[in-house]
């Protein structure tokens, strides 16, 4: 049997010899060229599971800190020069998984909705406590007035490991912590009672230690809003509360006094279940549940003209606009826009609207034309999802998650890359899907998805 | 060509001797249209000997799809629709999990990757990027200030576009089919060449943490010139050539008239 296999395999041999000699010599054929394809490694970047990661991205003036990236205003390395604006996104690394960011004036603040000890996250201006008190590592009695890195806020939480932080907003200089179960946290200026806290006479803001807890609503607060120097807090139940400034009625309640306790509004919204409050200057907008618009507050820019020729309106007033159901409102500084439920976006007030140079102020509700975010006969499914206001920008999101700016560019916070003002939307290059933005005076933080 | 009647000779009027009609020896001159000699065929030859034809946006050598020329006068017309800046629109297949060095899939294997991770709403994402940044690129290269009205108001209408040079911009793209590993593209595009196809294929394909080549490359519109102008091989004849050029003389026309 041994010597049959010995002579059976002898002429395998010789051919693969055979076959061998011949390979070498000239250019490989087709079939070569298959077979070694076939035979080269196949590489995998990427398994069948793997999933999209959470980015944050921030563009705008960097000098007060609100980026969040200290090489900017003091480069580590000695040849590098400061960097005064961002004109681009700029990637920044956090710890956790953000789920909601603020904007304020000059300063930033990010949250995420964990069940660790640290939900929020600081950076920017602290000289009235907006950021809580952030003790000095050179010198520990003393805070620091500019916080250049992302930096937790401790919160006074009852069960820090079982309440999760659901929103942030920020105003001039006092910001508002939003929890799930444990109320509202406030911090920062308190001369016009805007903390919802009694205003003390000439108490000093800088290095306070002072967090605020609000909790004697009609139920829980599910959104709380910043003005410039007022704060506007919604409930489950669909009423609206206001504390703070209210010498142009951005409060709501009827009179133009400080307001100091969180105190229910009534007037056009009173019974009304309202699903969402904006405010960023010192008009406010709330939506109701059937797409109806009301706004109070300041009026010198023709913003709630429609229905009163005073420039100042301290009761929510209903706007009577013809332009659909409304399902969500911006304001800011100048100017309001609307987003209607077949995702166009309605502008009015002062400044660039995003309709051209020409439109400079309208006190009627104007339609941006849905052309200009990227719908065409090609792709006719493209619908703006949210907006959202800065105070002289606008942002708005489409549903592909891109993000489209315009308005006065102050310091590059648009984000084009451009210092030059937006009068149409235009697209931000951002690599990824954008989730979330969020507009300040002079920056914008954007919460995004991977590809 | 030739074969077909020619152009009527010119005729021209002389005074030819004719005896008088009364007989007799007295000449009269009386004028009679006599065709010029010179025109004679005999005397001409063949009336083509040569015709100019030029072609319009190349096509390389692995890509197929409409290819415009122009024969004689039409020539001038070539750069006239050259300077209108339409867009082309291409069929662009691909496969998944291969690289190669030219990007199309007879070049030389450089890696190759899974795929299987891959989905269509993945791929539509990286396409709505894509067309997101060449959207912007769109807007910068047309040279226009934005800052005027004009501006916004053709941005509206969607009419901006570089009327110069411009490095190749893609105005709309879309996935029309999606098969693992293979896939369809249907890409409108300016100022693009084929190669500069077959690279964005291979670039998507990195995108996706895959890798992906190129398999075909058809032009199906060249501005106003579609498919359905365009003969094929079967048809590359007289009779043919000649109704499509009578049939395409007035879209030519109105869409020159319409640019410039």
């Amino acid at each position: 049997a041994m010597a049959g296999a010995v002579r059976a395999a002898r002429p395998l041999l010789l051919l693969l010899l055979r076959r061998g000699l011949r390979g070498t010599a000239g250019p490989p054929s087709a079939r070569q060229l298959r077979e070694a394809e076939e035979a080269a490694p196949v590489f995998q970047y990427a398994g069948k599971a793997a999933r999209r990661k959470d980015r944050v991205f921030v563009w705008g003036f960097s000098y007060s800190g609100a980026l969040g990236v200290p090489s900017f205003v003091k480069p580590d390395v000695g040849w590098k020069k400061p960097r005064r604006i961002q004109p681009t996104p700029y990637r920044l690394e956090t710890e956790e998984k953000i789920s909601s960011a603020a904007c304020g004036y000059g300063f930033t603040l990010l949250a995420s909705n964990t069940t660790d000890i640290t939900k929020v996250w600081g950076m920017g201006l602290n000289k009235d406590s907006q950021l809580g008190f952030q003790r000095s590592r050179r010198d520990q009695t003393k805070g620091y007035e500019y916080v250049l890195e992302p930096s937790p806020i401790p919160l006074p939480l009852e069960k820090p490991q079982q309440t999760r932080v659901l929103q942030v907003s920020c105003g001039r200089a006092h910001s508002l912590v939003l929890t799930d179960s444990e109320g509202v946290f406030t911090m920062g200026n308190n001369s016009y009672g805007q903390c919802g806290r009694k205003v003390v006479e000439d108490e000093i803001y800088s290095e306070s230690h002072l967090i605020h807890q609000l909790n004697e609503f009609d139920s829980r607060v599910v959104q709380v809003v910043c003005g410039q120097d007022h704060s506007l807090f919604r409930t489950k139940k669909g009423a609206v509360y206001a504390c703070g400034w209210g010498a142009d009625g951005q409060t709501g309640l009827g009179h133009h006094n400080i307001t100091s306790v969180p105190t229910k509004l009534h007037g056009d919204i009173a019974g009304v279940n309202i699903i969402q409050v904006s405010s960023y200057g010192d008009c406010c907008l709330a939506v109701s549940d059937e797409g109806e618009v009301f706004g109070w507050g300041n009026s010198e820019y023709l913003q709630l003209a429609s229905i009163t020729e005073t420039t100042q309106v301290n009761v929510p007033r209903h706007l009577p606009f013809k332009i659909g159901k409304i399902k969500e409102a911006a304001c800011g500084g100048t100017g309001n826009a609307v987003l209607t439920e077949e995702g166009n976006i309605f502008v009015w007030g002062y400044g660039i609207l995003g309709k051209g140079p020409n439109l400079i102020e309208t006190a009627v509700p104007e339609m941006i034309p849905p052309s200009l975010f990227g719908w065409s006969d090609f792709n006719s499914d493209i619908r703006v999802a949210h907006v959202r206001c800065g105070l002289s920008q606008f942002a708005a999101l489409t549903n592909r998650g891109e993000l489209f700016v315009w308005g006065k560019n102050l310091r590059g916070c648009l984000g084009t890359g451009r210092m030059e003002d937006q009068y149409f939307p235009w697209r931000v290059t951002v690599p990824g899907e954008v989730v979330d933005v969020a507009c300040g005076v002079d920056h914008m933080v954007s919460i995004v998805k991977s590809f | 060509l030739n074969a077909a009647p020619r152009r009527p000779p010119r005729q021209q009027v002389r005074f030819l001797p004719t005896p008088a009609p009364d007989g007799g020896g007295a000449v009269e001159l009386v004028p009679t249209r006599v065709p010029v000699l010179a025109d004679h065929p005999l005397v001409r030859g063949p009336q083509y000997r040569r015709l100019k034809i030029g072609a319009g946006h190349r096509l390389d050598v692995k890509s197929s799809g409409v290819f415009v020329l122009g024969i004689g006068h039409g020539n001038k017309l070539l750069t006239d629709l050259y300077n209108c800046h339409l867009t082309k629109v291409y069929t662009v297949s691909g496969l998944f999990g291969k690289a190669t060095d030219d990007f199309s899939d007879t070049g030389k294997l450089i890696e190759k990757t899974t795929f299987d991770h891959i989905t269509r709403e993945k791929l539509e994402r990286i396409v709505a990027v894509i067309q997101g940044t060449n959207h912007k690129a769109l807007l910068m290269y047309s040279n226009i200030d934005m800052k005027t009205q004009e501006a916004y108001e053709l941005a509206v209408k969607g009419l901006i576009r570089p009327m110069e040079k411009s490095p190749p911009i893609i105005t709309a793209i879309r996935c029309v089919h999606f098969a693992l590993p293979e896939f369809q593209l249907e890409i409108q595009c300016l100022h693009e060449t084929q190669q500069y196809l077959r690279k964005m294929v291979h670039e998507m394909g990195l995108e996706l943490k895959s890798s992906a080549v190129c398999t075909q490359v058809r032009r199906t519109r060249d501005g106003v010139f579609t498919l359905d102008d365009a003969l094929p091989r079967t048809q590359w004849d007289l009779r043919s050539i000649q109704d499509a050029i009578r049939n395409c003389r007035l879209k030519v026309k109105t869409e020159l008239e319409k640019t410039l």
